[in-house]
């Protein structure tokens, strides 16, 4: 255990520059840049060097070559790789995203329009996620291999083995064709009327809410029990006599949330991917929906840039969290080694 | 320091949470011990057997050959076990057949991710330096892509087809598997028997191939489980969105798209291969549960 006191710092502007916190938080700031670019090249060169010309599927089958090469030029796709890919990237780090192929509309109103949506989803599901795990995990942890353990744990295997688009469906055949409780598909809007609204969002949010629930809950309580058995401060507060369940919530919840946090960011990708099949199943009309529409009417511009605005969302919510976890835990913030 | 007994009296009370953790071994529970291993791998083999030796011993239906006088079955109807679907398929012969992809995608991109991924993270931290930071930067572009989306984007690129749907999936099972190998390798580099072997001169493709592998592989082979899981749930995902196998070949995430339509009248088209894929990803699941568990790692 560590006994030395930390010294007494000033905060004059050089310690917060000297400082091991603004370190790790500068150098983990400097890795994103190269991350960020990596992710605009990586999107560009995957949709444009695959197989299968935007010109040619607007054209359609019957399209001549002349065709075909006349609307390359004029959409530019004629010009060289990086040619394309400079002038791309200069747009879209000034917000110009350009215009969809197939409808002429842009590419950031169309973002605008579709993102509210998904994020509404994905908030939902968070919300119902956490709202279960949390309570389940610490119960869970508090009797290994007890009853509340052992049903939560079937569950959330359960959460883990069916895909969320079947989870969808099941829900649709029991709440909505047999019970009639909620409307299978369709979507409306929040300003247009937020109980309507509230009941289409339900059984999305629920499917994806149950696959998020399965992650949490299991990863909760396997940290929780970590800490448990293997951390000096648990040790400590026992030694000062206080009583298993404050240590549980007191003490190990308190430091275990901080790894869920972490999960939250990371999966955050992952969670994205799921969006785009429940919105697929529920008729949402959400950003991922317009992703698979774009993908199908092969719209490049729209296609990069609804992918490179989910990249770089992943990789800001992935910095995020590195840095709220560095502000939240003293170990990172003063550059100790953690154990 | 952490894992050290305590051996006051006073915290024994409080210290009843971790006895709870490890019952004591008795006859029932090493039962269920190695229950825990042996139920899903016998199901995994009852159903590769069902799925590729099954239809070549005994003779079924055809996964694509319609039998069009008799659409929509029931389940359970003499010759068709399953029933049929909306255009007389047989069910359970188009399970099999889509057990097959499922599997072969499951295994197959789990086996690239780690011949792949576990060369790369291997390579990258034993040789260390600036390769290490791009290939390091280079996996971070990969991760934080979402995942589905990328497997989307290039499956509908490179067109509907099993093999591309393996492709799709290993493109983001690699850096997976590389950054676990490479913290494995991390690890490693510094123990003292890589040490001691680099003293009597052993050469870098020996001591990757000889000494640092044995070690890398094992918590890689019980990550690989998850990925199976994981590429089977994506291939099925990517074929209900019409994106992975192309119909009529069968797979079950395409008939459980097939079977959406038909969700009000005939809900088995939907519920027989979810059960199949639910099954299958469990038993994958608990496996490498069970192997974590027992053999402590990751």
């Amino acid at each position: 255990m560590r006994l030395s006191e930390e010294p007494v710092r000033r905060r004059t502007f050089r310690s917060i520059l000297d400082s091991p916190s603004f370190s790790v938080i500068g150098r983990r700031v400097l890795q994103a840049i190269p991350v960020l670019w990596g992710v605009t090249f990586l999107t560009f060169t995957l949709l444009n060097l695959l197989p299968g010309s935007a010109a040619e599927s607007l054209l359609g089958i019957g399209a001549t070559k002349t065709e075909i090469a006349a609307l390359s030029k004029k959409l530019g796709l004629d010009q060289p790789f990086f040619v394309r890919y400079g002038e791309w990237l200069g747009h879209i780090v000034t917000g110009h995203f350009g215009a969809s192929l197939a409808s002429g509309q842009a590419v950031s109103t169309i973002i605008d329009q579709r993102l509210p949506v998904t994020l509404e989803l994905i908030g939902f599901a968070f919300f119902l996620a956490l709202f279960f795990a949390i309570p389940v995990a610490v119960l869970a942890a508090r009797w290994p291999h007890g009853i509340v353990d052992r049903v939560t744990m079937v569950i959330s295997m359960l959460g883990l083995s069916v895909p969320a688009f079947v989870v969808g469906l099941i829900l649709i055949l029991i709440f909505a064709v047999h019970a009639g409780w909620f409307p299978a598909v369709g979507f409306t809007s929040l300003s247009q009327n937020v109980g309507q609204n509230l009941r289409s969002m339900v059984l999305p949010s629920v499917t994806l809410g149950f696959t998020l629930f399965a992650t949490y809950s299991r990863v909760l309580r396997a940290d929780i029990l970590d800490q448990l058995s293997s951390e000096d401060y648990v040790v400590t507060a026992k030694a000062k006599g206080i009583s298993p369940g404050r240590v549980l919530v007191r003490h190990a919840l308190r430091n275990s949330l901080f790894g869920l946090l972490t999960l939250v960011g990371l999966n955050l990708g992952a969670l994205v991917g799921g969006t785009v099949l429940i919105e697929q199943i529920f008729a949402l009309p959400g950003i991922g929906q317009e992703l698979i529409q774009a993908i199908s009417n092969r719209d490049i511009v729209v296609v990069q840039g609804i992918v490179v605005v989910l990249a770089v969302a992943v990789v800001f919510a992935n910095l995020l969290t590195d840095l709220l976890y560095a502000v939240l835990d003293p170990r990172i913030r003063y550059g100790r080694p953690t154990s | 320091m952490a894992g050290q007994p305590v051996e006051l009296g006073v915290l024994d009370a409080p210290l009843a949470i971790e006895s709870a953790f490890e019952l004591p071994p008795n006859r029932f529970r090493l039962l269920a011990r190695s229950l825990e291993i042996w139920l899903p791998v016998g199901f995994l083999l009852v159903m590769a057997g069902a799925c590729f030796l099954w239809p070549v011993i005994h003779k079924i239906p055809s996964p694509v050959a319609a039998d069009l006088a008799q659409p929509n079955l029931a389940p359970l109807t003499p010759h068709h076990l399953f029933g049929t679907d909306n255009v007389g398929y047989d069910v359970f012969s188009r399970i099999l057949y889509g057990g097959r992809v499922s599997l072969e995608v499951g295994f197959g991109t789990a086996f690239l991710g780690l011949v792949g991924g576990g060369m790369i993270g291997t390579l990258a931290a034993y040789y260390g330096g600036a390769i290490e930071a791009v290939i390091m930067r280079i996996l971070d572009v990969l991760l934080s892509f979402p995942s589905l989306v990328l497997a989307i984007t290039i499956a509908t690129y490179l067109g509907p087809s099993e093999l591309h749907v393996i492709w799709a999936i290993s493109f983001f099972a690699v850096p997976a598997f590389a950054r676990l190998s490479r913290a494995g390798t991390l690890q490693l580099r510094e123990s003292t028997f890589v040490l001691a072997s680099k003293l009597v001169g052993t050469r870098d493709r020996r001591m990757i191939l000889r000494h640092i592998a044995p070690h890398v592989v094992p918590p890689l082979m019980t990550f690989a489980l998850l990925g199976v899981a994981i590429a089977i749930s994506i291939e099925a995902a990517l074929s209900f969105l019409g994106l992975g196998v192309p119909p009529p070949e069968p797979s079950w995430g395409n008939m459980i798209a097939t079977g959406q339509q038909y969700l009000y009248s005939d809900p088995d088209l939907v519920i027989i291969p979810s059960a199949f894929l639910a099954a299958t990803v469990a038993a994958v699941n608990l496996l490498g549960d069970a192997l974590r568990a027992r053999w402590g790692m990751l």
